[in-house]
């Protein structure tokens, strides 16, 4: 299968250059694939993150995600190759002025899709996350398990191609967490999404084949 | 409450450069047609050793628009009264040319002098008199009013841009959040800066409205009731049509170059 990510000698770094946090890392993810990403805290975990969505800009070496050298790649480019991905945050990120409903259909109203169809589907993820009641109420009103799970389904939207993780159950209840895992792995197994997740520690109860990448040293090293 | 506070936030700040805006237009009206009525009521008298063309004053300086020569018989009439003819003749032949010659424009005080110097340059004319002293005292006043004026709108200006980026910085920290939020999931700048444009495009329309009606309350209310010689006179320069669409113009220049920068600076993910 070809890759959908793929790093060669990739360096990133912060302060102009100065302060290393990933050097000469090569990699490559596969199509479909379920990877998870673990290290030491302020190992580069997240940095890898926001370099594979556009937000950091490799310092040396490529950074090929969807065909596009994120090195080199133009502000609308770069919103396009957005649109294919479903991203998930440690702190949620969900709009606070939006409803839950809202906050879900976001990635819909990005790609232009009609209100019915966004409303449909917006129906359809937060039944798929257990949160139906709950998608007239702001995230505000939610707990953090609940606000992941809205994240999550934001995330999942518009059938992305790619899916990052960054410690999407990092301070959630068991609960919580089996919803978010059982999303991701539906995703990866039915819609051959590859999901990216960066966390601490991989959970026990994860049913699915995986690849294991560890961060030390500035270094991404595959786990066999 | 809060809503209504947010906006009278842009609003009020935003007016008062359309009222600066406004004031500025309306002044310089007044002041060109005064300027014009100055500019008409003023020649300066030419005396020449031969007669002059219009050409051959405009020669010796561009300011010169206009000139008229006064009759030497008018000249001499009182002094010839009584006299033969053939004496009358001999004085008028040895009487120079006089000229009263108007200007292009209500010049400065420097540039008078210097229109002064080129003509008294010229061979033929044996003098030139500006009533510089008149002129230069009604120059004076009129150049320290519309300097005050400007230096008033000037500082009203500056003020209102001020009270304007202190807006952007309360709009940043309220958009701020949900504008990265759009831009990490691939929405473009039209559409991550649309909540914020239609807030202040309202705005801008809004004040303008406002500015507008307070110049119109003025022009057609206040004007007509003051008594004021100089406004009644000039009370159709006080606010024109035309005038709507410069404030608006203004106005949204001002919203677009606030909202992109409060867009621009928002970019890229927090930690």
């Amino acid at each position: 299968m070809s890759n959908v990510i793929s790093a060669s000698q990739l360096t990133l770094a912060y302060d102009n250059g100065k302060k290393e946090i990933i050097k000469n890392a090569n990699f490559s993810i596969r199509k479909g694939e379920f990877v998870f990403i673990t290290g030491p805290s302020g190992s580069g975990k997240s940095t890898l993150l926001k370099a594979l969505y556009g937000a950091l800009k490799p310092t040396g070496g490529n950074l090929i995600v969807g065909g596009l050298d994120l090195a080199n790649i133009t502000t609308g480019k770069l919103q396009e190759l957005r649109t294919h991905m479903g991203i998930i945050f440690q702190d949620y990120k969900l709009v606070n002025e939006w409803t839950v409903a809202k906050n879900v259909i976001l990635p819909l109203m990005i790609a232009g899709y009609s209100v019915d169809v966004q409303h449909t589907q917006a129906q359809r993820l937060l039944k798929h996350v257990k949160l139906s009641e709950h998608s007239d109420r702001y995230p505000l009103e939610l707990s953090g398990g609940e606000q992941q799970r809205v994240g999550v389904a934001r995330a999942l939207a518009k059938n992305p191609v790619v899916i990052l993780a960054d410690e999407p159950t990092g301070n959630l209840d068991d609960y919580s967490s089996n919803v978010i895992w059982d999303l991701m792995e539906n995703a990866c197994q039915q819609l051959e999404t590859t999901v990216l997740v960066v966390t601490h520690k991989i959970p026990t109860i994860f049913s699915l084949p995986y690849r294991h990448f560890i961060i030390e040293s500035k270094g991404v090293y595959e786990v066999h | 409450m809060k809503f209504i506070k947010n906006h009278l936030m842009f609003i009020l700040p935003l007016m008062a450069i359309l009222l600066g805006i406004e004031f500025y237009l309306v002044f310089d009206r007044t002041t060109n047609s005064y300027e014009k009525g100055l500019k008409e009521g003023y020649t300066m008298f030419v005396v020449s050793k031969k007669p002059m063309t219009l050409s051959a004053f405009k020669a010796l300086n561009t300011h010169i628009e206009s000139f008229e020569a006064i009759k030497r018989k008018d000249v001499v009439s009182d002094i010839v009264k009584g006299i033969s003819k053939n004496n009358e003749k001999a004085i008028l032949k040895a009487l120079p040319f006089f000229y009263n010659v108007g200007l292009d424009a209500y010049v400065n005080t420097v540039e008078l002098d210097k229109i002064k110097a080129d003509l008294e340059a010229n061979a033929d004319i044996e003098r030139v008199e500006t009533f510089g002293n008149s002129y230069r005292s009604a120059y004076k006043l009129f150049a320290f009013i519309k300097f005050t004026l400007k230096l008033f709108i000037g500082f009203m200006g500056i003020v209102s841009l001020f009270l304007i980026i202190k807006q952007m910085e309360i709009w940043k920290y309220a958009h701020k959040q949900r504008m990265q939020v759009m831009e990490i999931f691939g929405a473009p700048l039209m559409l991550r800066s649309g909540v914020l444009f239609k807030v202040a495009v309202t705005d801008a329309i809004v004040a303008t409205l406002i500015t507008a009606m307070i110049f119109l309350y003025i022009k057609f209310e206040w004007a007509a009731k003051s008594g004021i010689d100089i406004i009644v006179k000039n009370k159709e320069n006080l606010f024109r049509m035309s005038d709507m669409g410069i404030l608006l113009g203004a106005a949204l220049v001002i919203v677009i170059i606030a909202v992109y920068s409060v867009v621009f600076s928002s970019s890229g993910v927090d930690e």
